[in-house]
């Protein structure tokens, strides 16, 4: 019996799209080759003649495959792009900001981290919300979630559970920096503790807390498509 | 036979015809519409696919594997509720065209 999907993917080698996607249009086609040709050999062609003309549907595999390349990504690829990243990056930037004004507004109060010394008067060097903290795991599964469903790649996924973070990871490697430089008030002498601290406390824990959370949502979701997929086979 | 510019335009007003009926896969579907039509549309595997993909993305109908009562996994499409929206617009404008044509040739031919 011909291997038809073995077929199909070596006429559409390098075919641009997501692995999962190019492996379903591949076992798309084949299975409608495999049933043209099983037709043809129910009307009593011989199995030679029936394999020609079945074939020869497709004239040229290279056109076919730009043809469903154009179909799939052209089409939509805003919409994907805007399913599979920036609707769970938004959703969980909006929760992970919502919860922090929330905590801040009704408590509990923040743990302060400050500098033991003569100088800790000036600035609390790093304020860290714990119960916002213990919440994060929950937006990054949701974030991971969204994203996963909405057939996200692995980078997609990863990007949308780490995306709140990124303002703060961008304040404290460039904007404090920069203010430090510019900004004569700032207090220079916490500065190096306040970078990493604040880098710990801001972008270090709440990414860990995110990426806990997305990453074992994904890990279930993606237990869960396998487990389908092996029943579906 | 039909010509291939207005084979082209036909195609999506067929298929999403045939799916109003139920869900079919690639080539049940294909069958159908060259049955139907007797000969006059046939949809070959790298006609029908890209086609295919280009109306699931405009979310006019949706693909879903399946396996029927042999094993055989395949992919079935069924029409969305925006394909259904599509097919009475499709369907008035293929029938203003075909009615302007027949009038057309009438008055020729008078």
């Amino acid at each position: 019996m011909r291997d038809w999907e073995a077929l199909v993917e070596g006429h559409l080698t390098g075919l641009a799209l997501e692995p999962a996607e190019g492996a379903e249009v591949i076992a798309e086609l084949a299975a409608h080759l495999a049933e043209s040709c099983e037709e043809l050999r129910r009307q009593g062609m011989t199995e030679e003649e029936a394999v020609k003309r079945t074939l020869s549907q497709v004239e040229d595999w290279q056109n076919l495959r730009q043809k469903i390349e154009s179909a799939i990504t052209k089409e939509n690829i805003m919409t994907n792009r805007v399913k599979q990243f920036w609707l769970p990056s938004l959703v969980t930037m909006l929760l992970t900001m919502g919860l922090l004004a929330l905590i801040q507004i009704f408590g509990p109060n923040p743990w302060m981290v400050a500098r033991k010394n003569a100088w800790s008067l000036i600035a609390p060097v790093a304020v860290i919300y714990l119960p916002w903290l213990l919440s994060l795991p929950l937006v990054g599964a949701l974030g991971a979630s969204l994203s996963f469903r909405s057939g996200g790649s692995q980078r997609a996924v990863f990007s949308s559970i780490v995306f709140p973070v990124l303002p703060y990871l961008v304040f404290f490697l460039l904007a404090l920096p920069v203010m430090a430089i510019f900004n004569e008030r700032l207090a220079h002498n916490i500065m190096f503790g306040a970078l990493f601290v604040g880098l710990f406390a801001w972008v270090l824990a709440p990414g860990a807390a995110l990426l806990a959370g997305g990453l074992l949502a994904q890990f279930f979701l993606s237990r869960r498509l396998d487990s389908r997929r092996i029943a579906g086979s | 036979m039909i010509g291939t510019g207005i084979k082209r335009g036909t195609a999506e007003l067929a298929v999403l015809s045939v799916l109003e009926h139920g869900p079919l896969h690639g080539y049940e579907m294909a069958r159908r519409i060259e049955r139907q039509t007797k000969g006059a549309l046939r949809f070959t595997l790298a006609a029908l696919y890209p086609m295919l993909y280009r109306m699931e993305q405009r979310g006019w109908i949706r693909g879903a594997w399946e396996t029927s009562s042999s094993g055989r996994r395949r992919r079935c499409y069924r029409i969305t509720p925006v394909g259904k929206k599509k097919l009475s617009p499709l369907r008035r404008e293929w029938a203003e065209l075909f009615g302007a044509l027949r009038r057309l040739t009438k008055v020729s031919n008078a």
